[in-house]
């Protein structure tokens, strides 16, 4: 106890710390000014725009649900795959899931026209919107995520001194294999449906595939429990605390590389398929507009293929790699780049191709344009501040890699 | 472990292979009930989408507004565009401020004129309303019920349901859709020429559309008028247009003057392969597109 005291004292006074938690204040004060700017000015301040109407936003919102998949693949691996070894891990990969799904909220929140009427999905059903499951199925997975997580905090040290906090983790602990059951389901759902939100639209053909749901959600459970294992390895070098062995986040890693490569096995057949094979003149029309006036093609093939799946894939698998942890955090980090980079071509790539109705112009119009203003990278850095936030104060303050099992 | 492991074997034989019968036919059961049963909680949505496949074939009870546009027609004035604009206060909007910010095309009106060119280089105007789909995109994917199907075939929205999420925006094949980016304070400049606003302005944030001036329908068809003949019954672009390229009336009516243009002009909908049966036909260029 007495070493605990001393250790919390050493953390505050340290320089790098104080650099650190001014810089996080800075990136969320960064945020919190753009935010007012937004809702004072509406977001004519922002440079979306009818032809392009979701931008770098709907980017984050993608990537953090997409980010935050490590917490429903290892509660579905320890509680109902029973692969115990992994336990350790759990409530991190919960914690990152929960951090990455209120950060889609927090920026989705900014991005609705009228966020006085955040509720109104939950109000006024339509059961045949894709955005409408996913607000349901978001919501019910973040009210699981925080039953699941509720132990954690019982835990910690504030509620040290009350019995009945100590009474509900455990019965909440014992909820754990049907939480992780619920989880799972909802979560195969709504990462999936992400991925529908575009491919169910048949006015853009870039978008208009039956695989976009299956390509959202394989890469989703490909990054997201890497990103819990980078996290893992940077907190034990922060802390200087070993927590978890080494062996388990080397298969952590070598499960996200086998993942990666099947992703992108299948993104090559969807590709072929799409603009090859089975290309319509529209989606060629589609494809040779982005890769003549856009970037599109230099992104997807560097950022999305070459260091998004396969850099991560060597540095997960090959052997002489994937001993170092320093390689497996790289890896980590260009795999979550790649699948950020992804969710930007897929959003803004199908909002490039302008849509082509009318007979006289057809397949002559130019492609759109936007690039994120101000205000939108603003509430971006301030999100990311949140996020970096609340991943300290969970490090510093909550057992997240006790396993819950020493009552 | 072994022993379970045969007894689960010997059981399999008869009690639980009646049980999994038993449930197969329960769920069986259970599954109608559920989906198209007394049970089924959908059941009112299910009746909503079978009339609303209904509205696409030709009924003959009611209504269902449609419109023809005459591409021979059209001369470019873009009368219809300003008169759409003043008659439903639309933001015309400010190139110079667009271009600013570095937008395109920020603050289109609900009705957009522009001159194309026939594939034998022939050029012509095109002008495009929204096109009231039968089966809209728009309407699938709003996840708030605020666009809708009205019986009459008109896609239009409930203002004060809209969270504005621009999905629509997204969906809309044809582009028809418009965001409020910002508060309305400015002066509309073609008012009071090209017409008086009917319609309250919508607010900051919400997505909104052409209605086919169903303010203007409901009003006339109240009074005893017939939209499409009477010109105080009829929307704004309609009565405007000097040219008198655009169409209006009940499609449901064989013997209606839109009805009977469709029958002998050579007309075409866009983008008819994705099935969304438009309530909108152009009359295609002479020498063809």
């Amino acid at each position: 106890m007495a070493s605990q005291t001393l250790s919390r004292r050493h953390f505050y006074l340290s320089p790098a710390v104080l650099a650190w938690i001014g810089l996080i204040g800075i990136l969320i004060l960064i945020g919190l000014i753009s935010a007012v700017l937004v809702f004072w000015n509406g977001l004519y301040i922002t440079r979306m725009s009818d032809p392009v109407p979701w931008g770098l936003w709907i980017t984050i919102d993608l990537s953090a649900i997409a980010l935050g998949a490590g917490a429903f693949t290892l509660s579905a691996v320890v509680y109902l795959f029973r692969l115990k070894r992994f336990q350790p891990l759990v409530r991190l990969a919960v914690f990152i899931g929960f951090i990455g799904y209120t950060t889609a909220l927090l920026t989705l929140i900014m991005d609705i026209g009228r966020p006085d009427r955040f509720w109104h999905p939950w109000v006024y059903w339509n059961i045949h919107s894709v955005l409408w499951e996913i607000t349901w199925c978001i919501t019910i997975y973040l009210a699981i995520m925080l039953v699941e997580f509720a132990p954690v905090i019982a835990e910690s040290r504030f509620f040290r001194n009350y019995a009945w906090a100590a009474k509900v983790a455990k019965f909440l602990h014992h909820l754990a294999p049907l939480l992780a059951l619920l989880g799972l389901g909802i979560s195969l759902l709504h990462q999936s449906s992400l991925g529908a939100t575009y491919g169910i639209v048949k006015s853009r053909p870039f978008w208009f595939k039956p695989s976009m749901p299956i390509m959202f959600i394989l890469s989703a459970v490909a990054v997201g429990p890497s990103l819990t294992m980078a996290i893992t390895y940077i907190i034990e070098w922060v802390t200087g605390k070993k927590s978890v062995p080494n062996d388990i986040l080397r298969a952590i890693a070598r499960f996200s590389g086998f993942a990666l490569l099947i992703y992108g096995y299948i993104r090559f057949w969807d590709l072929a398929a799409v603009t090859y094979y089975g290309r319509t003149p529209s989606v060629s029309e589609a494809f040779s507009l982005l890769n003549q006036q856009t970037p599109y093609n230099f992104s997807f093939w560097i950022f999305e293929i070459l260091l998004g799946v396969v850099l991560p894939a060597i540095l997960f698998l090959t052997p002489r790699f994937n001993r170092n942890p320093g390689y497996l955090v790289i890896g980590a980090i260009f795999a979550v780049i790649g699948v950020v980079i992804n969710r930007w071509n897929v959003t803004v790539g199908g909002l490039f191709v302008p849509i082509s109705y009318s007979p006289g112009v057809l397949y002559e119009l130019e492609p759109t344009k936007y690039f994120p203003g101000l205000p939108e990278w603003g509430v971006a850095i301030g999100v990311i501040g949140y996020g970096l936030a609340l991943l300290t104060l969970g490090a510093r303050y909550l057992p997240l890699f006790s396993n819950g099992e020493h009552s | 472990m072994s022993k379970k492991k045969t007894r689960i074997k010997l059981e399999l034989k008869r009690r639980d292979f009646l049980a999994v019968g038993g449930v197969a036919a329960g769920s069986v059961v259970a599954a109608q009930l559920l989906t198209t049963g007394p049970l089924s909680p959908f059941a009112s949505f299910k009746q909503e989408q079978v009339e609303g496949i209904e509205e696409v074939a030709p009924r003959h009870t009611g209504h269902h507004w449609g419109m023809v546009i005459n591409l021979n027609k059209c001369i470019g004035c873009e009368y219809c565009t300003r008169a759409c604009s003043a008659t439903n206060d639309v933001w015309v909007g400010l190139p110079d401020e667009d271009q600013a910010l570095g937008k395109e095309r920020l603050n289109k009106p609900w009705n957009i004129v522009v001159e194309e060119k026939t594939s034998t280089g022939t050029p012509f105007y095109f002008s495009r309303p929204c096109l009231h789909c039968g089966d809209a995109p728009c309407v699938e994917v709003c996840p708030v019920q605020a666009t809708y199907h009205r019986d009459d075939g008109l896609v239009v929205m409930n203002y004060d349901k809209c969270i504005g999420c621009r999905y629509c925006q997204i969906a809309c094949p044809y582009d028809a859709r418009k965001f409020n980016w910002q508060e309305r304070t400015d002066e509309n400049p073609y008012i009071p020429t090209w017409g008086i606003a009917e319609v309250p302005r919508r607010p900051r944030g919400v997505v909104e559309k052409c209605t086919f001036c169903i303010h203007r329908i409901d009003a006339g068809l109240q009074a005893g008028l017939m939209p499409g003949e009477d010109p105080e019954a009829s929307p704004a672009c309609v009565n405007i247009c000097p040219v008198g390229a655009r169409i209006f009336g009940d499609l449901n009516d064989p013997e209606s003057k839109i009805s009977r243009t469709i029958a002998v002009e050579a007309t075409m909908r866009l983008r008819d392969e994705l099935g969304t049966e438009t309530s909108v036909y152009y009359v295609i260029p002479k020498e063809g597109l």
